[in-house]
């Protein structure tokens, strides 16, 4: 490699180095770092540097959200059978293939989620990016659903499903943190579970016919 | 970062679902009642067959949903139709067929972790949806370089579950057999060894290669084999055995000599199994048994084995002996041993159930009799049913405190019923061998 490369190469990657020495700092001292300036010192870079990239560490973990979300849907475009799925499955297959991302990096979500974290709420500002990137895709997913029937149209509520398979999502997270058992096998039976049942509650079901007669009685009146 | 971990993993969102399953199948059994009392206040000549037969379904109906161990009771129950009400029985067996899928992306998920390929990158073809469903997973047809293959997967977290499972089954177990707490416990803790073992896919490979090793010599029998390269712990591949089962076949109006060699094939393993080897496939359910075109019956599914203890042996069988030669102090020595009496019984109860017992024994020991015998009896499985039946609504039975019967016995019996009541459902004549020391 010529040094003329290397150097493209060095620089293009600052945003990478910053990304890994931070989750490294993370895994070694089980916290994030005391302050910008130590971490952009101990990285031997500019504190002004980092800000070209980063603004503060909240952005950085953000941004590793992002990346987990973007690689899991890498990897659900690759496989060819993800097209041909229903929308439960692809929902499914999402969760399967997102919670095997988290394991590559189990030791540094569980040091900075592990003991406080109970749902995403209490962390907006590093999950936003990563839930707007969701909201898209879960809206699609619906929008699929509804076209193949799969997903019963309710006025106002099907508005809110979206966030129904955030709130999943997060329940997925918050278990598999907790989850010690042999290859995480209790979280891959809470997913199969959690979205049978939320689909189970989407789809068509007697509460539909149940409030069709209802207003058909109230109406008749 | 373990101690977090305990912390919140005490609260099994798998386990609270599964008890509130079992909650609305108790307040469907229980409204099931409530009708039946109503409609029998209107109508005092209705009988209580109407009453089995809505709890069945409704039973049948959420251990389907749960899939695992829950299913083998159901499986297990409909096994021993003798205990069981008429009404029952049509239902479990059908919880021998089917139970809800796994997800296929569930599926391709348990692939990848285990060989870090997809099935379609492993195999020519495979199916998307599970062809059949196995007790404590499914089954998919795959097929690679011309060999078509039984893929068996097992569900996630199901050898964890069995423990809790078998718990929350115990208060329906208990109103169902018609036994009491102590009886139940005192069997329970076989049953869960049982299906511990059988979650455990290394060994369920081992023992069919050791099993259908040793019975390789035995006519018109099939085993597939199976391939180490694609089974892990939780999935196992097989030969694909291609057939029908045995409600199928018979559809198809075999000849009697033909329903005679599967019979005779039939029992052949078994007296193999339970008199040399002394270990024996102790699932003889309907869906186990695939019989072929030639007339050949394919075994599968080695899950469940139970290993009979050499004492236990020697006082089970000499039981079936036609003419009990011994006297009545070795007798009742037997009847020790194999726990039918203790010394916490009265003189009345020991004399009762010594009675009750020669009576059963001499009854499932008919077989055995002679040298032929025609399975196709109806009269015969009628015969019984009524004992069963008697047995199990006698007031000295009811109000026993103890367990009766060796624990040993809960599988044993077990597999010559199903041995049984798969002969006569192939409404076979078989010769019934038997060891020379039991001529």
């Amino acid at each position: 490699m010529d040094t003329a490369t290397a150097k493209k190469k060095e620089k293009k990657d600052h945003r990478q180095l910053i990304l890994e020495g931070f989750v490294s700092h993370v895994l070694e001292h089980g916290k994030e770092p005391a302050s910008i300036f130590k971490f952009a010192k101990d990285l031997k870079i500019n504190e002004v540097e980092f800000y070209n990239y980063f603004t503060s560490f909240d952005v950085i973990k953000s941004s590793i959200w992002v990346a987990l979300f973007e690689e899991t849907h890498r990897q659900l475009e690759e496989q060819e059978v993800y097209k041909e799925y229903a929308v439960r499955e692809k929902f499914l297959s999402f969760l399967f293939t997102w919670v095997e991302e988290l394991k590559k990096n189990r030791s540094y979500l569980h040091s900075l989620y592990g003991n406080k974290v109970t749902t995403f709420k209490n962390l907006p500002t590093d999950t936003r990016e990563f839930k707007e990137k969701f909201s898209d895709f879960a809206s699609e997913l619906i929008l699929e659903g509804k076209e193949t029937q799969e997903i019963a149209s309710r006025p106002l509520i099907t508005e809110k499903y979206d966030e129904a398979l955030w709130l999943q999502v997060g329940f997925v997270f918050r278990y598999w943190l907790d989850d010690n058992s042999p290859r995480f096998e209790k979280t891959d039976a809470a997913i199969e579970k959690s979205v049978n049942f939320a689909f189970d509650l989407m789809g068509k079901s007697a509460l539909d016919s149940f409030l069709d007669l209802a207003k058909f009685l109230y109406q008749s009146k | 970062m373990s101690d977090q971990l305990k912390e919140q993993g005490s609260i099994p969102v798998s386990k609270v679902q599964r008890a509130a399953k079992f909650i609305s199948t108790g307040a469907k059994v229980g409204g099931n009642y409530v009708k039946h009392y109503a409609k029998k206040m209107v109508n005092p000549s209705m009988n209580k067959d109407e009453l089995h037969q809505n709890n069945a379904t409704d039973i049948y109906n959420s251990l389907s949903e749960l899939k695992g161990s829950a299913l083998k009771v159901a499986q297990m129950m409909s096994m021993d139709k003798n205990l069981l009400p008429r009404a029952y029985q049509d239902k479990f067996t059908m919880a021998q067929y089917s139970a809800p899928p796994l997800s296929y992306p569930l599926v391709v998920k348990t692939f990848q972790k285990y060989f870090q390929k997809t099935p379609e990158q492993l195999f020519d073809t495979f199916t998307r949806s599970a062809v059949n469903a196995a007790s404590i997973g499914q089954v998919h047809q795959a097929t690679k370089e011309g060999k078509t293959l039984a893929i068996k997967i097992q569900y996630p977290g199901i050898a964890n579950s069995v423990t809790s499972d078998l718990r929350l089954v115990r208060p329906f177990a208990l109103r169902l057999l018609n036994m009491n707490e102590k009886e139940l416990d005192h069997y329970m803790g076989e049953v869960e060894e049982r299906l511990i073992e059988e979650t455990d896919s290394q060994l369920e490979v081992a023992r069919s290669r050791e099993i259908s090793e040793a019975c390789g010599h035995i006519p018109n029998l099939r085993f597939p084999s199976y391939y180490d390269q694609w089974s892990s712990d939780r999935i196992i591949t097989m030969d694909w055995i291609s057939g029908k089962h045995i409600k199928e076949w018979m559809d198809t109006k075999p000849s009697q000599a033909l329903r005679n060699q599967v019979g005779q094939a039939l029992w052949d393993f078994y007296h193999h199994q339970v008199h040399n080897l002394k270990q024996v496939h102790a699932d003889p359910h309907p869906g186990n048994f695939i019989i072929q075109q030639d007339g050949t019956l394919g075994i599968i599914d080695f899950g469940c084995v139970k290993v009979i203890p050499e004492d236990f042996y020697q006082g089970y069988f000499a039981l079936i002996k036609r003419e009990l030669v011994m006297n009545a102090v070795e007798l009742d020595q037997i009847f020790y041993d194999l726990e039918f009496i203790s010394d916490l019984d009265t003189e009345e109860e020991k004399l009762y159930f010594k009675g009750v017992f020669k009576e059963m024994i001499s009854l499932l020991g008919q077989p055995f009799h002679v040298d032929r015998f025609d399975f196709a009896d109806d009269k015969y499985f009628e015969q019984i049913f009524l004992l069963g039946d008697r047995i199990s609504n006698d007031k000295m039975f009811k109000s026993s405190r103890q367990a009766r019967g060796s624990k040993h016995g809960l599988y044993i019996n077990r597999t010559y019923f199903g041995l049984y009541n798969l002969l006569n459902q192939l409404k076979a004549e078989v010769d019934t061998t038997k060891p020379d020391w039991l001529k």
